[in-house]
């Protein structure tokens, strides 16, 4: 029977689930795409992890993290529920000790986190605009007609530097247009984008802070060699790409659940893996108690109410008990 | 006359004064979706978020029949000085006859501002005017002693949103009080029901105390920035704002050296960041975190309205301050494209950050 610890990162394009052993080593990955349902993808991660271990598994705590995580807790009955900004710097800090600067670009968020002996000093995340982040990329490849898998390979190739607008993905595009006029390959304007994306992320989120090495870079994006290689130009210094840096949002959920229970002494409150076949409804509605009008949301799971969440006063949440 | 002020924070204390001068007063509701919709609406597109929230809530006090809207105006190099115009003359546009009275600085318009409070005064009696003066006065001063109470217990309630529910109650009962010896009531009454709440006790060492900083109307005004307090409440800090309306009378209105005095020691603790008051609230906001460091707070909570200039001076600021006071501080600018899931998610990042600083620390 395998121990493991399990943490799930449900993402705006991706969802991640991972088991650790006790010692922290990663057993297996799962990675799906999320699709616009976070749910059926998190269950779908529980139900392939089930299968790999062909049923011989023991789950001894699980964490949730990523934009879809208090739903996901609840269904899967999480231990520690945390947001991904801790998750993603827990990881860095187990898995590649010593870093001072994460670079983290998923699919419609980016992160900075600084840290300091193993411990996060200042972070900051993208605010106001995405074009720092995954989807801008997939959006642009997707306009080139190069899948987004080649699109790292073929910016490498690229002979001469053209600077693309990379403020806004709107504006980007019709640069590219203008760009394309004045006779640029299709590799050298992708190796432009690379670097506006990289530009504009470090004015954006390493605005006034002084950036140290060593760099990890991960997420998503980091399986893009032409944005590696334009953070390395950059900084002038080396980015490390750890290995498991699609996941690492999952591993410091894991990392986090075997934490809490370790410090609590208390069993984890895993629902189990039937949890991925129940029947699990999320409702809203706008409560007409007072002016405030709360759009307050309630999570069914095979008919019974299990969490309420929303409402200002309380009076929704503090029902279930 | 049929009057109507624009709402910020808590709004009861204008709404006496008014009464008190024997207005009719037309309470604006507290900001909506659609109050910052009709707002966002009707204003230019690079107006800061306060000035599209407040005309929205002049929107909707028109509505509801007010003639007569009475504001303060703002001083210094910012664009809120200009308010008050740019409100007349959208208005205006928009077909509503409305009149604005603006109280600007008086020492650069005395004439004009007699004129103004003359007809505020609503031909009462000078010594109604004092009265109501000194009620106001003393209600303002009671009602910030009880919220910074309450900013402190919130974190540590049993039962969720117990003390928010209480303000509401609390606010109510200070709109029937008439007279000095009424707020005392009402003040004993407040705190007796707080007394009634059941808190969590939570040692020294483990408390974590967070400081809220800059815009003024976006520190003050709870529908518009997110409900700051209750948020940070909720995840277990107790937190101080940088501006009460009572310290803003103190140190705006009231005559005298003594009353300006907390504001001028916080204006002294920003100089060596910002020498110069360039408008907007940029020079207290780094005085504030400087003050809040020194009294041994765990983080700031630096707020701006989207692309508000003297707070992007301070943002810039900031990450020296942040690292020569060893404060953790982080921004979170405002508007009406404010995605709440973000800047949750950013803030309990900076709760974890603070927790483990204080763990490190006191092991």
């Amino acid at each position: 029977m395998n121990k493991v610890f399990i943490g799930i990162d449900v993402g705006s394009v991706s969802t991640d689930v991972v088991a650790l052993d006790v010692e922290g080593n990663i057993l297996s990955t799962q990675y799906l795409r999320t699709n616009g349902q976070p749910i059926e993808a998190a269950r779908e991660g529980l139900r392939g992890l089930k299968e790999e271990f062909n049923e011989s598994i023991e789950v001894l705590a699980i964490g949730t993290t990523g934009s879809g995580r208090q739903l996901t807790g609840i269904m899967v009955g999480a231990d520690v529920i945390k947001n991904e900004i801790t998750a993603h710097a827990t990881a860095t800090i187990s898995l590649v000790p010593g870093t001072r600067t994460i670079f983290e670009i998923g699919g419609q968020d980016s992160k900075i986190i600084f840290l300091k002996d193993g411990m996060v000093t200042d972070f900051a995340m993208n605010t106001v605009c995405a074009a720092g982040t995954g989807s801008f990329l997939e959006h642009q490849a997707e306009r080139l007609g190069i899948p987004i898998e080649e699109f790292g390979d073929l910016a490498l190739t690229a002979k001469k530097n053209v600077r693309i607008a990379g403020r806004c993905t709107v504006f980007a595009e019709s640069d590219m247009i203008a760009k394309q006029q004045y006779g640029f390959s299709k590799a050298e304007i992708i190796n432009g984008l690379c670097e506006a994306l990289v530009r504009n992320y470090i004015n954006n989120l390493g605005r006034g802070k002084k950036l140290e090495p060593p760099y990890v870079f991960q997420g998503g994006v980091a399986a893009n060699k032409g944005i590696v290689a334009a953070f390395e130009r950059e900084l002038n210094h080396e980015v490390i790409v750890p290995k498991n840096y699609n996941v690492m949002g999952a591993v410091g959920a894991a990392i986090l659940a075997k934490e809490h229970i370790e410090r609590t002494g208390k069993t984890t409150s895993f629902r189990g893996f039937e949890c991925a076949d129940l029947e699990f409804t999320p409702t809203s509605f706008i409560c007409g108690g007072c002016d405030n009008s709360c759009e307050v949301i309630k999570v069914q799971m095979d008919g019974k109410v299990v969490a309420m969440w929303g409402d200002r006063c309380g009076k929704w949440t503090n029902s279930v008990a | 006359m049929k009057v109507a002020f624009p709402y910020m924070g808590t709004t009861v204390i204008y709404k006496k004064l008014l009464e008190l001068l024997g207005h009719d007063v037309i309470e604006p509701p507290e900001p909506t979706q659609r109050t910052i919709d009709l707002g966002v609406k009707y204003s230019p597109e690079f107006a800061c978020f306060p000035l599209k929230v407040v005309l929205g809530s002049y929107i909707e006090a028109v509505e509801m029949g007010a003639e007569t809207l009475i504001t303060s105006g703002g001083h210094g190099p910012c664009r809120a000085g200009f308010y008050g115009e740019t409100h007349k003359k959208i208005l205006k546009n928009m077909g509503y006859d409305v009149d604005i009275i603006v109280f600007d600085d008086y020492k650069r318009d005395i004439v004009g501002t007699i004129n103004k409070v003359l007809r505020v005064k609503n031909r009462k009696p000078w010594i109604v005017v004092w009265k109501a003066i000194k009620v106001v006065y003393a209600m303002a001063k009671a009602l910030d002693r009880i919220e910074q109470r309450i900013e402190k217990m919130r974190a540590y309630e049993v039962n969720k949103g117990e003390c928010t529910k209480a303000w509401e109650t609390i606010k109510d009962l200070f709109d029937h009080v008439k007279n000095i010896s009424d707020i005392e009531k009402a003040e004993m009454e407040s705190n007796r029901l707080l007394d009634e709440i059941k808190l969590v006790d939570v040692p020294e060492k483990d408390r974590i105390r967070i400081g809220i900083v800059g815009e003024i109307y976006v520190v003050m005004e709870q529908s518009i920035n997110l409900r700051i307090e209750e948020t940070l409440g909720s995840l277990g800090a107790e937190v101080e704002r940088s501006q009460y309306l009572s310290q803003w009378i103190d140190f705006n209105l009231k005559p005298g050296a003594a009353a300006k005095e907390h504001e001028l020691s916080i204006l002294k603790k920003g100089e060596k960041y910002i020498e110069e008051i360039i408008g907007g609230h940029a020079k207290q906001t780094v005085g504030h975190i400087v003050d809040y460091a020194e009294r041994g707070f765990d983080g700031v909570v630096h707020l701006m309205p989207f692309a508000c200039l003297p707070e992007l001076v301070s943002q810039s600021i900031i990450p020296t301050i942040s690292k020569e006071h060893n404060i953790p501080v982080i921004t979170l600018s405002i508007d009406e494209q404010t995605g709440a899931a973000n800047i949750l998610t950013r803030l309990e990042a900076f709760m974890d950050l603070i927790r483990n600083i204080k763990r490190t620390k006191t092991a």
